[in-house]
Parts: structure tokens; sequence; C-alpha cells
């Protein structure tokens, strides 16, 4: 990390991402999720949990426990998660065919 | 259809993107029979990116472009560089001249809107498309590709020859072995956009527009990434505007930032916020871009498989290009299915031509021109954080010095770039992005 990006991270605003998403149009699958934690106590040993702060829908959030949960239904598929958790702990799949994310605009 | 008949097709295409609407259009025009699987909800449905489509490519498909209205936003008659400062900005931008002559280059679309239409013209070419459905493996007889699965009951669809346009994520490409590895984190960037509703009459008054038929597209650098190796974007549409910001997933991860406030930090700036004031979120959406290019390309080609466009890696970075690269090289897949069907042989002897195709293209001489740019952003991480800063304080300075002697003038200049990087490395820096751009 540079100097730069750190000193700078209070700058950030806060955004509540769940404002954001409601202009998004997801088709949910309800019996299945495409994306799983593989093993839970893997995300209780990362110490940091980047994904909570990198996924851009902010589908990953912390529990009591320091486990990690993930809101499947908000992923737009971006596949950020399956390169980047550091534990490799990401089971991804894309969603069936006509399910998950479907843009209006684009 | 006899119950175990099974589902024929001369040509398999995965993802109705611009690419697999490409290869299928020209595919089925050379009289081959094609399906198109896509997995969204309608072709479109599941793509996102800046941005602009470059005319050339489409030409290239569709010569009778203009007569098939095109669902295109406005063409770009400006386009640059906006480099930021905290709060200022320095323009670099073009217009009129060549930008503004016929055919315009470049027109700022809306995949979702766009693409339906692009996949339509497929089909009236000929193609069949299953929407709704998702390619799950291939059917392999004595190792090679005959096939498809998809995750439909009874599923299973036969052709001699698969082109994979699958996207970024292709983990169909990985699972052949064509790609030996996922995406990589300091090679590819995750992007996230905000289109943002505006009346066009606004549109136009803000950004110096002389009607609906301008528009512009912009690359911007410096703290919009927060100094980060990125870039972000500004694009106009009709009546609508599209602004984003994108850095290398290595990057992103490290800073320890959620990328959607990074994009609200920039749509907050001084000098962006006045263009989008008042506006209403119409969408938010992220994707990744394969910007490792030359080095993360997979092999393009084996028996019965093709693959082109992000799939392939087929993206340059510095030009913006990608969707032009996906529709050349997804016309070119079909071009070889073609002569494959002609020779009545699938093997990847014969689908070695895709690459020649592709070499004798700028696809291929500009992929490999730009191999070392994921590379250089990696090991000269404060770039995008020195000199665009530098830029403004430069250019101000020079504007703002009246009254004082200009000797002194030229040394705080001079100081301002030294004390954020010492001279020397400051021309090493150039030098290497020089070499990085020519591919030396």
């Amino acid at each position: 990390m540079t100097e730069t990006s750190v000193s700078k991270k209070n700058e950030l605003p806060v955004v509540f991402i769940d404002d954001i998403l409601m202009s998004l149009k997801y088709f949910t699958d309800e019996h299945e999720a495409h994306l799983k934690i593989i093993d839970p106590q893997v995300c209780i040993n990362c110490k940091d949990k980047p994904c909570v702060q990198f996924c851009p829908v902010g589908a990953y959030r912390t529990q009591d426990g320091g486990t990690v949960q993930i809101a499947f239904q908000s992923c737009i598929e971006c596949g950020t998660c399956r390169v980047m958790c550091p534990p490799a702990n990401v089971s991804w799949k894309l969603p069936r065919g006509g399910f998950g994310v479907s843009y209006k605009f684009g | 259809m006899d119950k175990n008949e099974k589902l024929r097709f001369d040509v398999i295409v995965i993802g109705a993107g611009l690419s697999g609407s490409a290869a299928a259009a020209i595919a089925a025009r050379g009289g081959l029979k094609v399906v198109m699987i896509e997995r969204g909800q309608n072709p479109g449905s599941k793509n996102y990116f800046g941005g602009a489509l470059y005319t050339h490519s489409l030409l290239e498909i569709y010569p009778d472009l203009w007569d098939r209205k095109p669902p295109l936003e406005r063409p770009v008659t400006e386009t640059g560089f906006w480099f930021l400062s905290k709060d200022g900005m320095v323009k670099a931008t073009v217009q009129g001249g060549k930008v503004n002559s016929q055919p315009i280059d470049a027109y700022v679309a809306l995949r979702a809107k766009f693409d339906a239409w692009w996949a339509e013209q497929a089909q009236k070419e000929g193609a069949f498309i299953i929407p709704k459905t998702l390619v799950v493996d291939f059917i392999r007889e004595n190792g090679k590709v005959v096939g498809v699965k998809t995750d439909r009951a009874q599923g299973e669809i036969y052709a001699p020859v698969v082109i994979i346009t699958e996207g970024v994520n292709n983990l169909l490409t990985q699972k052949l072995g064509l790609a030996k590895h996922d995406i990589k984190g300091d090679s590819a960037a995750l992007a996230v956009k905000q289109l943002i509703s505006l009346p066009a009459a606004t549109i136009n008054s803000r950004f110096g527009l002389t009607d609906n038929d301008h528009g512009v597209a912009m690359s911007v650098m410096g703290d919009v990434s927060m100094g980060l190796p990125g870039l972000g974007f500004m694009y106009t549409g009709v009546d609508c505007v599209s602004v984003g910001v994108g850095v290398t997933l290595e990057a992103l991860r490290e800073a320890g930032i959620k990328p959607y406030e990074l994009l609200q930090r920039y749509m907050n700036h001084p000098m962006i916020a006045p263009l989008i004031a008042g506006g209403r979120l119409m969408e938010y959406g992220a994707h990744i871009i394969p910007e490792g290019g030359w080095k993360d390309m997979p092999q393009l080609y084996t028996d019965g498989v093709l693959v082109a466009g992000d799939a392939a890696s087929m993206v340059n970075a510095l030009h913006w290009e990608g969707t032009n690269m996906a529709i050349i090289a997804g016309k070119s897949a079909a071009e070889t299915a073609i002569e494959a069907h002609q020779k009545k042989d699938f093997s990847a002897k014969t689908l070695s031509s895709y690459r020649a195709r592709l070499d004798k293209r700028f696809i291929m001489k500009d992929l490999h021109q730009y191999r070392n740019l994921s590379h250089f952003l990696k090991t000269h991480p404060d770039f995008m954080a020195i000199y665009p800063t530098f830029l403004n304080d430069a250019l101000g300075m020079f504007f703002t010095g009246f009254g004082k002697p200009k000797g002194q003038l030229y040394k705080d200049i001079l100081k301002s770039l030294t004390s954020r990087r010492p001279l020397l490395k400051a021309v090493g820096d150039i030098v290497a992005f020089g070499r990085t751009i020519i591919g030396i």
C-alpha cells in the first residue's frame, strides 16, 4: 500500500451500499446459493477479511464470532472474491441460467 | 424431435456478448447452423462497461450498420485526459478535426440495450439463441470437445466447433486447460460505475456540447484513484452520464478501501460534482477488466474450440480498446469455423488459422506491443499519484505567476516535481513509460 492511499483513506465518504443496490434488478435463485464460504473456520482465522472491503456490492459481512456471511442475492458476478480471497475460501460459481443480476442499462 | 436424437449444430457460441454475437452472425452468414447460448435473461443483461464502442468494428460486421438503427448513445466528439489533483484539474482533450470527421470513431453505448440489439442482428443472419442457459461443461469424445453440457434438463448440445466468448471469468477456458491460471490480481482491474440520469440539455450545457449529436469520453487520472494504479472515466449518453473508476484488484485489496466509496469520492470531487449535480442514479454495477493482455492470454484454440474476447484477455488498457478486439476476434473465429467446415477438419491444426488471422490484424500487434503495461504499473505504483498532481501544480503556478520573477517560478515548478520524485527517478519513469508504450 502506498503512503498516499493510507493517508487519504480517511477522506473516503461513507456510502450506504444497500441504497445504491436499489438501482439493480436481480432474478434471485431461491433454491441455490452460487457463492459459499468453503470453511467458516478459515474466515475466523483470516485477520484482515479484505472481502468485506473489496466486494463492490458489500455482499461480505462479518458476523459475531468472526465468521463471514455472503449475501449472494446482491452478487453481480464480477469475480473479485474468487480471485482475491487470500485463503481462497470462496466457492464461486455462476448463478444458474436466467438467475442473478440483470442489468437494465449496462 | 426424436427423443434419442441429439441436438446438433455446426457451431456453438458460448455467450451472447459483443464477441459472441459477431461470431454467430458471421458463421450464420457463411451458411453454418449456429446456436448461441446465453446465461442472462437476455443478451446484454450480464454486460457492463464504461463505455464507448468503436465504429470500425461494428461496420466490419455490418457494412449497412446505420440502416439497422443501432441503439447507440452520443458520438464521441471530444475525448482525452483529465488529470485530477485533490481540488483541481488539467484537461488535455481533443475535439473537432479528426475526432469530428465522419464516420465518428466511437459512440457511447449502454450494453444491456446494445448487446440485445447486437444479438438480434445475429438472429437475423440465422443464428439461433438460447437465453437463460448456463454452459457448465463440455462433452468430449476421444479427449476432444464435441459439444457442451448446459444446466437445462437434457441440455446437451453437439457441434464440431465451440467458440468460447464467456467473458472475463473464463472458467470454461480454464476447465479446458487453455488458460493456465485464473485471473490475476495484479493484471486485472475492478471497475465500478454509476449511471446518472440528467436531462440532455443539462448535459449539453455542462459539458459544452452543441447538441445531442456531440458527446465526451474522458480518461481520468490522479486523485480519482487516490493515486492507486487505476483510472477513472466519464462518458456522456443522450440523457445520462457514466461515471466510474477502476483500480487493479491487488491495489484495491491492499489499500483496504471499498470500491463504491472510492467512486463516491471521485463523484464528490470539486471539479466533477458540478457536472453530475442533481442527477439521479439509474444503475450501479461493477466488472473486472482483464488488463493483462498479451501476458495473460490463454491458448486461443485447441481441437474443436476457439476462444475470443475478454475470455482471451483481449484488452488494451491504455487505449481503452477491448470491445473492438472482441468483435473482430469473434469474426475471425467464425471465419475459421467456416474454413474448418469446408475442410471437414476441426483439429487444432486447422483451427490454428484463427491465430494467423489475428496476427494479421491490430489485435496481436497491439497486445504484444503493450505486453509490459501491467508490469509497469506494478513496478511504478506511485505513477498515478505523482504526475497528475504535479501537472496541476506546474500549470497552476505557470498561469498565476504574475508579478513574480520567472526564474523563481521555474525553480518552484521544478521543486514541486522533485519534492515528489527525485529528478533522475522522474526521468527514469518517463523513459520506462515510453519504453512500455513503444513495446521495447
